[in-house]
């Protein structure tokens, strides 16, 4: 019955909106609410997409295209900081979210339970977006009870990104150019110690300060590839575990033996990685164009092409798994008109359709056409990282809070890395804190 | 600044409006003149006091309404290791920050009450800073503190050293939240002092100098009693003024590393719009108020018995 | 704080070796304070790839105004400079009105419950932001007043502090002024608005300057009710900027924003030194 009372009203309003069409078609406007930065100054009215590079430069030349392409819909983009989810929330609350907004798929199910998204098949369908062509781990990310909730448009993972130049310089190169990477724990200390004696430097560039990510996705990476299934019941962890003990012993030990930098937070690893730094630098997915990018350009530590990217090396054996979370696209719940529903589902398809566009940041496409397109093939470095593709999981879909999670064990993990508490005792507090958060949600 | 209401005239403070005379009988029509700020102050305060008391004895959202649970909450606060070492942190905040502030600012009124252009402009320095937002003043000193590129790491890097990693080292990140605040909030207990001393009176100097006291007995037994009510009303505004600590922790470290410098207000943000848990967030709240309450009302007691001195 | 009301210094501490080594020492130490600001001045003129590759590279050339271009040509600084204004223009206002008409009530009329209602409006200024705040957000949800100037404004004319101070102040005026107009059959109102109002000033100055500057700084509440770009206030605005240094555009644009934001502030201060150091040490200490 509401449902057919809805299509009424849309039937009633889309039909005084035909018989109310003047002459000059009045703009629909929709808000558009993201993270990856403001960059106005370098990339605010730019329309040549291919041009742009990096995350934010990307994104902004592409709602500037979209924008160009559909004069009849005016996008407000409202930009958040990183990752947003503060805001997006007291929006929630005051009923006042935006049209469309960046959800990172592992957080999806924190909103889609409390039913504040709109599911996503209707509008997506008159658009002609087919989820069937979303890859499959994309599928996964924005599928929650059976029903679609989300655009997805990237997957994303941990990556170790390679400086060559010092690689070389430490002897950790193959005949073929490839660089020698560890196969086990011991091997890793050990290549790290080789490349510290033979640089002058770390061998790992880690972001170490104010940072709760990283070590996470490293822990559940890791976790992955030891096959230990810590949410076999999604609202439990289980982290007292040998494996999870394995994986903080071997980040405590290269603390310890210095083989990492310390000290340094999200931008100052970046920066430092940049000017030579460290060996490897563990960060996403994301930073592969703006890294490429350097190794083309002259007099830095990275030039002539002295840049190449990995996965994190399976270093415990067994069989390989790995841990990856993806950007969509969602829609809070929220009345709109016809046309504003309309025009979401054009920046929607629009999205779809350039995601090509968006995995030249690095990021691995979330259309499966794009990963298959010889166009992705030939972008630099893709080929090292496919393997992942095929590979990466999201956390099981019912587990709620995960960047709250993740909050969490990142905090813990970076005391006991420090020396400021035992591994056993990070362990233990982070599984009590994290479940005292599910068991009260 | 935004807890101006904390540096009131307390010395003037009587709980009960002044008797009116005899012949003034009571008019509902008076009511007229305090009647549309009493509305804002119902709406706006009194009732989300009480509905945030009752929030706390629920189990509820951002998004709808929540269950009852009775103390619940409460009893999960005091259980959770973070929310205790909150309510350490905030203290040991209070305590890097207010003595600090209480005698630089003492210290400071002391050599700037002249009436030279020297301190007039100094005066000017050190109390320009209170005007900034929390946000500039996070802005600046992350920028001073931040590895590799900020002031700190020039100077080191004048001495061949490195500089420590301030915001993100256990040992460092409140005592650096804490310099910051200091920077901030020096130029209001500097006024205060200088604005006690002025109400000394200056026959009591003179006297002095006729009895040829020295500079330091002067100033031990004549200006700092006389300022002594001063420095107690500062020390309480400040203790009110920091314990509601949020802004800068909340921009220069987010209350870490591993919650090393996270005060109970960012617990509650944190709790409330991170978690969703707004009955927890409401419970953690009504703790931080009971505190605050109990350091107002020892500046209530304060003014009232400079009343009977 | 005029020179001239300072009493002679000679009385507290002479012209001696000494008082000059302490004078000096201030001196050295406000030189401290300043270190802070001309760093992010420094920075504000320098190109992002230098400052990281270099900290020292502030103190040579090359310097630049690109920064300062790039804020002047595409950033919001201004908008959220206007609406801060906007916000603190209004709860000023708001709040001299209420208190003043509430300051006058309490001091000078007689109503029904008018002692248990002004204990219960001394109690409000106990009563911390973070008590509130929570329930407060909800309820303006319910209003829908959340990215509304309404929304910002409204809070703060619920704080007790102006009506505290207004009573105080309208109590110190003899009553002889108002007696003799009462005799005229003067109005109450007429009374308040023509003749008590007027001599209100200072107080009002007072209230004034703490108001806006406390608007001008708030920040959690509109952290969490103005949640899009084009309603944040600088405060905010500035925040949102200030996260993710690498991400965005670059610390040198972020610090020629700071710098803009911070300028205005600064310049009022300035300007309005002597009445804010009046206010300040005035409403403290009597």
């Amino acid at each position: 019955m509401p449902n057919f009372m809805k299509g009424l009203v849309i039937a009633a309003a889309s039909a005084a909106a035909l018989t109310a069409a003047a002459p000059v078609a009045a703009q629909t406007e929709i808000t558009v609410q993201r993270f990856f930065g403001t960059c106005d100054a370098d990339w605010g009215s730019n329309t040549d997409v291919a041009k742009a590079v990096g995350e934010c430069g990307i994104i902004t030349s592409q709602i500037n295209k979209f924008m160009a392409d559909n004069p009849d819909i005016k996008v407000n983009v409202n930009t958040v900081e990183w990752p947003g989810y503060d805001q997006l929330t007291a929006q929630m609350a005051s009923g006042d979210p935006p049209d469309v907004v960046t959800i990172h798929a592992s957080v999806l199910s924190d909103y889609q339970q409390k039913g504040l998204l709109e599911p996503l098949e209707a509008v997506l369908a008159s658009a002609g977006v087919d989820p069937a062509s979303f890859t499959a781990a994309g599928r996964e990310g924005v599928t929650k009870d059976g029903q679609i909730f989300a655009l997805p448009f990237d997957n994303h993972a941990m990556l170790w990104h390679i400086n060559m130049n010092y690689f070389k310089q430490a002897g950790l190169v193959n005949a073929d150019g490839t660089p020698i990477l560890p196969k086990s724990v011991d091997e890793l200390l050990a290549q790290g110690k080789q490349f510290k004696e033979k640089v002058g430097k770390p061998y790992l560039v880690q972001i170490l300060a104010n940072e709760r990510a990283a070590y996470t996705r490293a822990l559940y990476i890791y976790l992955m590839q030891q096959k230990s299934d810590f949410f076999a019941d999604p609202k439990k962890i289980k982290l007292n575990t040998p494996e999870a003990k394995n994986v903080l012993q071997m980040f405590k030990d290269l603390y310890d033996q210095d083989l990492t930098t310390k000290d340094q937070d999200y931008p100052a690893a970046v920066a430092g990685f940049s000017n030579g730094d460290g060996g490897a630098f563990l960060n996403g997915t994301w930073i592969i164009g703006d890294l490429d990018a350097q190794s083309h350009a002259e007099g830095n530590p990275l030039s002539g092409g002295g840049y190449a990217v990995y996965p994190y090396p399976q270093l415990f054996g067994g069989e390989p798994g790995y841990y990856s979370d993806g950007h969509t696209w969602a829609m809070p719940k929220k009345d709109r008109s016809p046309e504003q529903i309309a025009a979401i589902g054009k920046f929607m398809k629009f999205m779809a359709d350039n995601n090509f566009d968006w995995s030249r940041t690095g990021h691995l496409p979330a259309m499966q056409a794009v990963i298959d397109s010889a166009e992705f093939k030939a972008l630099p470095h893709r080929s090292t990282i496919l393997s992942i593709a095929d590979i990466a999981k999201p956390l099981p879909a019912a587990v709620q809070r995960q960047f709250a999670i993740q909050d969490i064990i990142g905090e813990e993990m970076s005391s006991a890395m420090t020396g400021d508490k035992e591994i056993d005792a990070a362990l233990t507090d982070a599984e009590a804190r994290v479940n005292d958060l599910l068991a009260n949600l | 600044m935004a807890q101006t209401e904390v540096s009131t005239a307390p010395g003037q403070m009587a709980a009960t409006a002044p008797r009116s005379r005899q012949v003034d009988a009571p008019r509902w029509s008076y009511l007229l003149f305090v009647l549309p700020f009493l509305v804002f102050f119902v709406l706006l305060l009194v009732i989300p006091l009480f509905w945030g008391m009752w929030l706390s004895l629920t189990k509820a959202d951002l998004f709808g309404p929540g269950k009852f649970l009775g103390i619940d909450n409460y009893v999960r606060l005091f259980k959770d290791k973070i929310f205790i070492g909150a309510i350490w942190n905030t203290v040991y905040f209070v305590i890097l920050t207010v003595p600090a502030l209480a005698v630089i600012g003492l210290a400071l009124a002391l050599v700037l009450n002249r009436p030279t252009r020297t301190a007039t402009v100094l005066r000017a320095i050190f109390f320009a800073s209170t005007v900034l937002s929390v946000t500039i003043v996070t802005l600046i000193w992350r920028v001073v503190l931040i590895p590799d590129m900020g002031l700190m790491a020039a100077i080191y890097s004048w001495f061949g050293a490195k500089s420590p990693s301030f915001l993100s080292s256990a040992q460092l990140a409140m005592p650096s939240i804490a310099v910051a605040t200091i920077w901030w909030c020096i130029g209001l207990p500097m006024m205060l002092f200088l604005a006690a001393l002025q109400q000394v009176p200056r026959e009591i100097y003179e006297a002095a100098a006729l009895d040829n006291a020295n500079r330091w007995r002067t100033l031990w037994f004549i200006t700092l009693p006389s300022i002594r009510r001063t420095f107690v009303l500062v020390i309480i505004i400040q203790i009110v003024m920091q314990f509601q600590l949020f802004g800068q922790a909340q921009l220069m470290t987010q209350g870490g590393p591993n919650n090393a410098s996270r005060p109970i207000v960012l617990y509650i943000y944190d709790v409330a719009f991170k978690r969703f848990d707004v009955g927890m967030g409401a419970a953690a709240s009504e703790v931080l108020f009971a505190l605050i309450l109990v350091a107002a009302m020892a500046q209530y007691f304060v003014s009232r018995r400079r009343g009977e001195d | 704080m005029t020179d001239a009301s300072l009493p002679r210094s000679a009385n507290v501490v002479g012209r001696s070796t000494g008082d000059r080594i302490i004078l000096i020492a201030t001196m050295l130490m406000a030189l401290v304070m300043l270190l802070p600001v001309l760093w992010v001045i420094g920075l504000s003129f320098k190109m992002n790839a230098e400052i990281k590759l270099d900290p020292n590279s502030v103190f040579h050339i090359p310097y630049t105004l690109k920064n300062y271009g790039d804020v002047l040509s595409g950033s919001n600084v201004f908008r959220w400079f206007g609406n801060s204004f906007i916000v603190a223009i209004g709860m000023t206002a708001g709040v001299l009105i209420l208190s003043s008409l509430a300051g006058y009530g309490f001091a000078r009329l007689n109503f029904p419950f008018k002692n248990v209602i002004f204990i219960i409006v001394l109690f409000g200024l106990a009563v911390p932001e973070q008590a509130v705040i929570v329930a407060r957000h909800q309820i303006f949800s319910v209003l829908k007043l959340h990215n509304t100037y309404q929304g910002l404004i409204l809070p703060g004319l619920s704080a007790s502090f102006g009506v505290f101070l207004m009573t105080q102040y309208f109590r110190a005026i003899p009553r002889e002024i108002d007696e003799a107009a009462l005799l005229d059959n003067a109005s109450r109102f007429k009374i308040f608005w023509k003749v008590l109002l007027p001599l209100t000033i200072p107080a009002q100055a007072t209230l004034g300057i703490f108001t806006f500057l406390g608007a001008w700084n708030d920040y959690w509440w509109p952290l969490i009710s103005a949640t899009k770009k084009e309603m944040f206030t600088i405060t905010t605005g500035i925040a949102s900027m200030q996260m993710n240094f690498a991400q965005t555009e670059g610390l040198g644009f972020i610090m020629a924003q700071a710098v803009m934001a911070a300028l205005p502030t600064l310049l009022v201060y300035l300007f309005f030194q002597k009445y804010i150091v009046t206010a300040v040490s005035g409403s403290a200490v009597r």
